[in-house]
């Protein structure tokens, strides 16, 4: 006997097996219960409502109060309550507008420009390098990974010392580039931990299928992966920028004028004769606001990027 | 249009031989099938023709080249992924044109809406062409794997289980098409993997039959089915499997007969090659068995085993009788009229012709080698 299609011997296709349609419920006893459970239902869900303005409104209040404070004279800056007549002359002080003149300006610039600058170096070299990590094992890369990592929970005072007179020497001392040299120490290992993850749940048969379809290696990475990783960038672009921004001991520590950062000169309205609360206080609402407008940009993205290693596709 | 060479190819994922010294050759324009089955290496075996997986040792060469130095997009392979790997930002449309917008093809676009249109059409997923791969049933995304090589020319086709999700109905309806095109004025060099034996038989020119990284046996449908070099090979084509029966060889007046482990089941086999003595298993295929219902004369140059009904199973106009023949189990398949009104520990007699007796050893060592003649 010769190999031919009798040697298959499907079932015959029985009869349709799906069942009849289960008579329907009397629809009086099933209601009540019904409207019973949908009353708990709601009852419960105004409750975690409830529960979630509450917590709403006081992981708020700080914000509220910093920005009530920005809006208090001097003489009101230690009172906590939130009835006064609210006054713009913090901000005009703070931006220099009336006559004490101030270099807030400057060192907001010079911070967006150190963030910025540090982002985007560490998306250059990071997302290279997540992508690597994620799909390039090799003797001793977790190591490499863990090193990188070690730079985030190493204690930055344990390095200061050194860095200064490092700074100091090789003129990169209240410099913008060195500020930005510096902070890659804080966004990194941030970029490359996080985008590597992004990158591990994309299967690799796809850079697979891009090769075969003809296209290099660097092409199959920038038409099918990257797009791809889309919300984990936009996700990591923030946080690094948060963390960035908030620096405070690099800037400290390494400038002193020309590269100076708002979260350094603030300090600058507690010392002198009078600390001026109100003062920090308008500094620091306007020194959200980058950070604030850049996560509103890519708002479409971080639902899904900061749910990180959630991707599918 | 290639030929396609493995040789010796080992590769090892940590300590697991995912291959074993693989070695085939697949002929220019020929259709060439893997079966095996889960796991014993077919998509790696692909991939290394692929260039995607590097093998530890052995080369392959495509068209009479080594293409150890040649990186996959410059093969002029076409690959469908077992998983289907679909790009998930790009519609069906899109999909299926990557291939042909590629630096290497880059044709203009009437041309690539022209070729995607027409394998679009012949796939039956022409009215998905805009849809995002997200909302596909797996059997649509399977045909749009299958479309993005089909579309294109290649030296090779690498085709992964590619009619695994379909339903029954439609499996046999794109088998008969991709055998349309293999066989059809392209006649380009398809290497097609599949654990489906009933695929293998009705597409392949030629089979190999792969396990635990080894290929047991390359050769036409005609030679796997009626020369099965090892045990595997004979019960993994055919349904319902071969039944398989361990005993040993004595000499009889000069020739050689078997002799099952409890005595129950005798058979001459002349075209063996081993001595008296050996323990071996010999395989008997359903179908080469007939029932013998007592009525009409014993054909000449059959033998007769005795048994009484173990199980029936109905398989539509045929049944399926498992016969107990002292401890052994053994398979037939009868008209269904045959079988008539026989129940469970009915009597029963077989009928085999001694020629369609397949002897293999009996040792797992060696996958049990064929002995026959
Ligand atoms: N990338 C890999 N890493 C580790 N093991 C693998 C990898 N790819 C395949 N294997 C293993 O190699 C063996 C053969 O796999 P595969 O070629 O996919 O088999 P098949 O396609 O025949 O089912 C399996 O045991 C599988 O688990
Ligand atoms: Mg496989």
């Amino acid at each position: 006997m010769g190999p031919t299609t009798e040697t298959t011997t499907e079932p015959m296709a029985g009869p349709a097996t799906s069942a009849p349609a289960p008579a329907k419920q009397p629809p009086t006893s099933g209601s009540t219960a019904n409207q019973r459970k949908a009353q708990r239902g709601s009852a419960t869900g105004l409750l975690a409502n409830l529960a979630l303005v509450l917590y709403f409104a006081f992981s708020l209040l700080p914000v509220l109060f910093i920005v009530a404070l920005s809006l208090k004279t001097n003489a009101e800056q230690t009172t906590t309550y939130l009835w006064f007549t609210p006054t713009l002359e913090n901000y005009q002080t703070v931006l220099g507008l009336g006559d004490g003149g101030s270099s807030y300006v400057r060192f907001f610039l010079a911070s967006l420009a150190t963030s910025t600058g540090a982002v985007l170096v560490s998306l250059l070299i990071g997302i290279p390098a997540a992508y690597a990590a994620a799909r390039y094992r090799f003797k001793g890369s977790e190591d490499l990974m863990f090193t990188l990592l070690s730079f985030r929970f190493a204690p930055e005072l344990v390095v200061i010392i050194p860095l200064g007179v490092i700074y100091q020497q090789i003129g990169l001392y209240d410099t913008i580039f060195g500020m930005v040299w510096v902070l890659q120490l804080v966004t990194m290992p941030l970029v490359v931990w996080i985008l590597r993850s992004f990158f591990q749940d994309l299967p690799a048969e796809l850079e697979e299928a891009a090769l075969l379809d003809g296209y290099t290696r660097s092409q199959a990475f920038l038409k099918i992966v990257l797009p791809l990783v889309r919300p984990g960038i936009a996700a990591v672009c923030l946080l690094a920028f948060i963390f960035a921004w908030n620096n405070f001991i690099f800037p400290f520590t390494l400038t002193s004028g020309d590269a100076q950062t708002v979260t350094v000169s603030s300090l600058a309205f507690l010392g002198g004769n009078q600390v001026r609360f109100n003062l920090v206080a308008a500094g620091a609402v306007m020194a959200v606001l980058p950070p604030l407008v850049l996560a509103l940009c890519i708002q479409r993205y971080l639902v899904r990027g900061l749910s990180f290693g959630a991707v599918k596709g | 249009m290639a030929t396609i060479d493995v040789r010796s190819v080992r590769k090892k994922f940590g300590k697991l031989v995912a291959l074993d010294d693989v070695s085939f050759s697949v002929n220019d324009g020929e259709f060439f099938c893997l079966l095996g089955p889960s796991g014993a290496g077919k998509t790696t075996t692909l991939k290394s023709i692929a260039g995607l997986v590097q093998p530890d040792s052995g080369e392959v060469w495509l068209a009479g080249q080594d293409a150890g130095d040649i990186e996959p997009n410059h093969r002029n392979l076409a690959m469908c992924f077992e998983s289907y790997a679909l790009y998930p930002q790009h519609n069906v449309f899109d999909n299926m044109a990557s291939p042909l917008r590629s630096p290497v093809l880059r044709l203009p676009d009437d041309q690539v809406r022209e070729r995607v249109g027409r394998t679009a059409e012949m796939l039956g997923v022409a009215h998905l062409l805009d849809r995002g791969v997200d909302q596909l049933s797996n059997g649509q995304r399977q045909r749009v794997a299958l479309g993005r090589v089909l579309v294109r020319p290649a030296n090779a086709y690498l085709l992964d289980e590619p009619l695994s999700h379909l339903d029954a109905k439609l499996r046999t309806s794109m088998r008969a098409e991709l055998k349309r095109i293999a066989h059809g004025d392209l006649m380009t060099t398809t290497v097609y993997v599949t654990h489906d034996y009933v695929e293998a038989l009705s597409l392949a020119d030629r089979i190999g039959v792969i396990k635990e990284g080894r290929i047991l046996q390359v050769g036409t449908p005609q030679q796997v089915w009626d020369t099965p070099e090892t045990a595997f090979v004979a019960q993994a084509f055919g349904k319902p499997r071969i039944s398989f029966v361990s005993g040993g060889l004595v000499s009889d007046n000069g020739t050689i007969r078997f002799i099952s482990s409890d005595g129950a089941i005798t058979v001459p086999v002349p075209h063996v090659e081993a001595a008296a003595g050996e323990p071996v298993r010999i395989g008997i295929r359903p179908r080469d068995l007939t029932l013998y219902t007592g009525a009409g004369p014993q054909p000449a140059g059959h033998e007769r085993l005795d048994g009484v009904v173990y199980v029936l199973e109905h398989l539509g106009r045929q049944t399926e009788v498992t016969v107990r023949i002292g401890e052994s189990l053994v398979s037939v398949v009868a008209p269904r009229n045959d079988v008539g009104g026989l129940t469970v520990d009915d009597k029963v007699s077989l009928l085999l012709d001694p020629a369609r007796v397949h002897v293999f050893g009996d040792s797992d060592s060696d996958d049990g080698r064929r002995l026959s003649r």
